[in-house]
């Protein structure tokens, strides 16, 4: 097996409405802003691994447009999308592009313009994505049972409410430790130059003041949907050791699915699964991910954790079942202080999802990041200790996409 | 390449206008069909990797139903947008880093639920040739045609002379959707007119359908057949835009095959490969396709088809299936295309058969044929 690090990041300002350039460009800047940092020329570059979510963005197989704008064209460009864990499926695909031995440096780059189209799909688009197997579903016979448990489903929102639900049910997590999860992300956002939702010096009483949207989310609990871009440069060992002082190993990865996805639960003739914040896909991943990179206890080996929490239970569901905290006890570590920017175990020093989501592009973010801490290039929000491994998520689907990324300064 | 890596199995569907089948029941018929031909289990099977559009399958994350069926579930995968054959080179790159062993590969499109053709005019720059609505994918290839016909001097009869061959070589296939044993040239050249000089027989027809096949490293390969496909090569590129590129030559198919030539040792293809399944959506495509393939110099791709070099019993035979003026489930067509390559090589490819030890698998996607990927496939 080959091994493969991360050489170079770049990112572009995340914000509502990127008025001041078109799809193009935005990646565009992105791919060059990465480029640059790894100190790498565009002729290097032998492959592309891309992705967004083409519906929310209205243009069909962007990257065929936008090509010649990342230097793509006379290349081979691979076209990964599942969902909001598309960014880390992506990177993915570029770790087993250079891996295979096909290649040796490739980009992979993920982005979301959600301007672009008439609704923001970061909060509706899984109402489209419930509604848009009704097509098919009409043309063969639906039942009534089964179009409600479809539309009924309250897109992403919606699904991540029944979510939370379970998770606070059997954990004992209050809607007061969401607060603090959202408050915790602003505050650190503010520190990240990039990110969309900054507020600093948040507190978990401002979002306790926000509106409430379906319990138990408040207005100030969810994502916003962000226009920005993001990509990595990845290399080979060889190249890696000569063009970067400190590159961030990929050292283990894997993107299990899910048994089905939410929408096909027992309403819909599906098998069920009881439990949505269960995710046992992101168990598999995290267990086969560790095993890849050797580390036998995350709660110690761990140093960071960019996880992808457009919902700030999310944060703590998925901290659980990457195995960073016991079961059922993030809440606890999240009331001491432990998941800050300078605690125990940072979780989303960046502000993560909850801060920004540009949909395609926040999966390959958290990745980005965990190498940005590796590689001790976080600026301001660089976590206080030493960040010798780092673990990474993506959430895509209807709550089954999972990937999971572990990343380190060296190998064992 | 690290590993050799083999083709041990492979389903299609019978692709069809209208298929009476749920998108879900037909992706789970040709992944359980894929496994059951290469004798393994779901179980046995490391990583999955699927291909559909969102647009063409008309909606959000397109596999959000179908990967459950296709067994997915509690898999380490993921999903390729674009053709199945791509899908296949990102399962290739799985295998090959060591991390996994088994990959199934999965692709499909229903073309009767989204039309397609209306689908392409969302692929094209949305600031400017969009807001014309001028193009869409069987317009550009339109102009396509008639610059290559232009610089090269091809006739019409020529390019219809290419959807005869294949046409007349689907009615032989069980699995193609469009079977005309009997066409005739003056049929195709008075089918209807889409765009000139596109016409009804000259592009390939709205299909739906689905096809799988299962990938294994030498050691797995062994152990679960005795007539491995190997895969020798493979290259993938895409082109500048619509706009930015030569439309006479197709340059990303060019430099993709060279890839794959090298890969495979092919110095000759002409000599050196016994049979080529092609995706050409259009007849004229195929002409193109010869001459990127370096089977003939620039702009002699209408001598082959003259000659009848290309046909079943000619010395190169290219797309003795149909090739996909035959079937055309647009993400599953390049995929289909590696599954008849590989058929000619086990020697199943019944009633089309031609003595094969390496074969081209071609597929492609996007506005006049943007990005394309080649596979060299042999045997022992």
């Amino acid at each position: 097996m080959r091994n493969v690090a991360i050489i170079g990041c770049g990112q572009t300002k995340h914000s509502a409405r990127r008025r001041d350039v078109n799809l193009a460009e935005m990646v565009g800047d992105a791919v060059w802003n990465a480029l640059e940092d790894a100190q790498v020329t565009s002729q290097e570059v032998d492959a592309f691994t891309v992705g967004n979510m083409q519906g929310f963005g209205g243009v069909a197989q962007p990257e065929q447009w936008l090509g010649d704008w990342i230097g793509a064209s006379g290349k081979p460009v691979l076209r990964i999308a599942t969902g909001g864990s598309t960014g880390g499926c992506v990177v993915q695909a570029a770790y087993y592009a250079v891996a295979s031995g096909l290649y040796n440096i490739a980009i992979a780059t993920a982005w979301e313009k959600h301007s672009d189209s008439k609704e923001p799909g970061a909060t509706t688009g899984l109402a489209h994505v419930a509604l848009g197997n009704t097509i098919n579903m009409i043309n063969c016979g639906v039942s009534f049972k089964h179009l409600l448990s479809m539309t009924l489903v309250g897109a992403a929102a919606g699904v991540a409410c029944y979510q939370a639900m379970y998770y606070m049910h059997r954990s004992g997590c209050k809607v007061e430790h969401l607060d603090m999860v959202a408050a915790k992300d602003r505050r650190n956002a503010a520190k990240n130059k990039y990110a969309h939702l900054q507020w600093p010096g948040c507190t978990p009483e401002d979002i306790a003041k926000t509106e409430w949207v379906a319990y138990p989310f408040r207005y100030g609990h969810i994502c916003p949907a962000s226009d920005g871009a993001s990509a990595i440069v990845l290399a080979c060992e060889d190249i890696a050791r000569k063009r970067c002082k400190k590159p961030a190993w990929i050292k283990g990865l894997a993107a299990y699915s899910d048994e089905e996805n939410q929408l096909m639960s027992e309403g819909a003739g599906g098998i069920g699964i009881l439990d949505a914040s269960q995710q046992i896909g992101a168990r598999m991943s995290a267990i086969k991910a560790y095993r890849m990179a050797g580390i036998k206890d995350p709660q110690k080996e761990i140093d960071v954790a960019e996880i992808y929490q457009p919902f700030p239970s999310q944060e703590l569901i998925f901290a659980e079942r990457l195995g960073l905290f016991d079961e059922g006890t993030a809440w606890r570590a999240l009331e001491k202080g432990e998941t800050d920017i300078n605690g125990r175990m940072p979780c989303d020093p960046s502000g993560g999802v909850n801060a920004t989501n540009a949909i395609g592009s926040s999966a390959l973010q958290r990745i980005l990041e965990c190498a940005l801490q590796i590689m001790g290039k976080a600026e301001e929000h660089q976590v206080l200790k030493e960040v010798h491994n780092a673990v990474a998520t993506g959430w895509g689907g209807a709550t089954n996409y999972i990937a999971v990324t572990v990343l380190g300064d060296s190998f064992y | 390449m690290a590993r050799r890596v083999a083709i041990v199995g492979y389903a299609q569907s019978h692709h069809q206008h209208d298929m009476p089948m749920t998108r879900e029941d037909m992706v789970f018929e040709v992944a359980k069909g894929a496994l059951h031909n290469a004798g393994i289990s779901r179980e046995d099977v490391d990583t999955v990797i699927t291909a559909s559009t969102d647009f063409l399958d008309g909606r959000t994350i397109s596999n959000l139903y179908t990967s459950m069926a296709v067994g997915a579930y509690l898999k380490d995968e993921s999903k390729v947008e674009e053709d199945g054959a791509f899908a296949a080179s990102y399962a290739l790159m799985r295998i090959l880093s060591g991390v996994h062993d088994i990959a199934l590969v999965e692709a499909h499109t229903q073309g009767s639920v989204v039309n397609p053709h209306l689908v392409s005019s969302y692929t094209f720059d949305p600031l400017f040739e969009r807001q014309l609505g001028f193009l869409n994918d069987i317009s550009a290839a339109a102009l396509q045609a008639r610059m290559y016909m232009n610089k090269y001097g091809v006739s019409e009869e020529q390019v219809a002379m290419v959807a005869v061959k294949n046409l007349m070589n689907a009615a032989d296939n069980l699995n193609a959707h469009r079977k005309m044993p009997d066409v005739t040239v003056e049929e195709v050249l008075n089918s209807k007119i889409y765009y000139d000089p596109i016409r009804e027989l000259t592009m390939s027809p709205v299909s739906d359908g689905a096809c799988a096949i299962v990938l294994a490293c030498e050691q797995k390969a062994r152990e679960i057949t005795d007539k491995p496909v190997w895969i020798e090569g493979v290259g993938s590129c895409q082109d500048g835009y619509l706009r930015d590129r030569s439309l006479y030559k197709l340059d990303s198919l060019q430099k993709a095959a060279q890839d794959a030539y090298e890969m495979a040792r092919v110095s000759d293809p002409f000599a050196q490969i016994d049979v080529f399944e092609v995706s050409e959506k259009y007849a004229h495509e195929e002409l193109m396709i010869y001459e990127a393939l370096g089977l003939c110099r620039e702009g002699e791709g209408k001598a082959l088809i003259e000659k009848g070099t290309t046909e079943k019993d000619g010395e190169i035979p290219v797309n003795p299936s149909g090739g996909a003026l035959g079937a055309d489930p647009i993400c599953a067509t390049g995929l289909i295309r590696v599954i008849e390559a590989a058929k000619q090589i086990r020697g199943e490819a019944n009633g089309y058969q031609i003595p094969a030890y390496r074969a081209l698998a071609h597929g492609q996607f996007g506005i006049c044929a943007q990005k394309n990927v080649v596979f060299i496939l042999g045997s022992e």
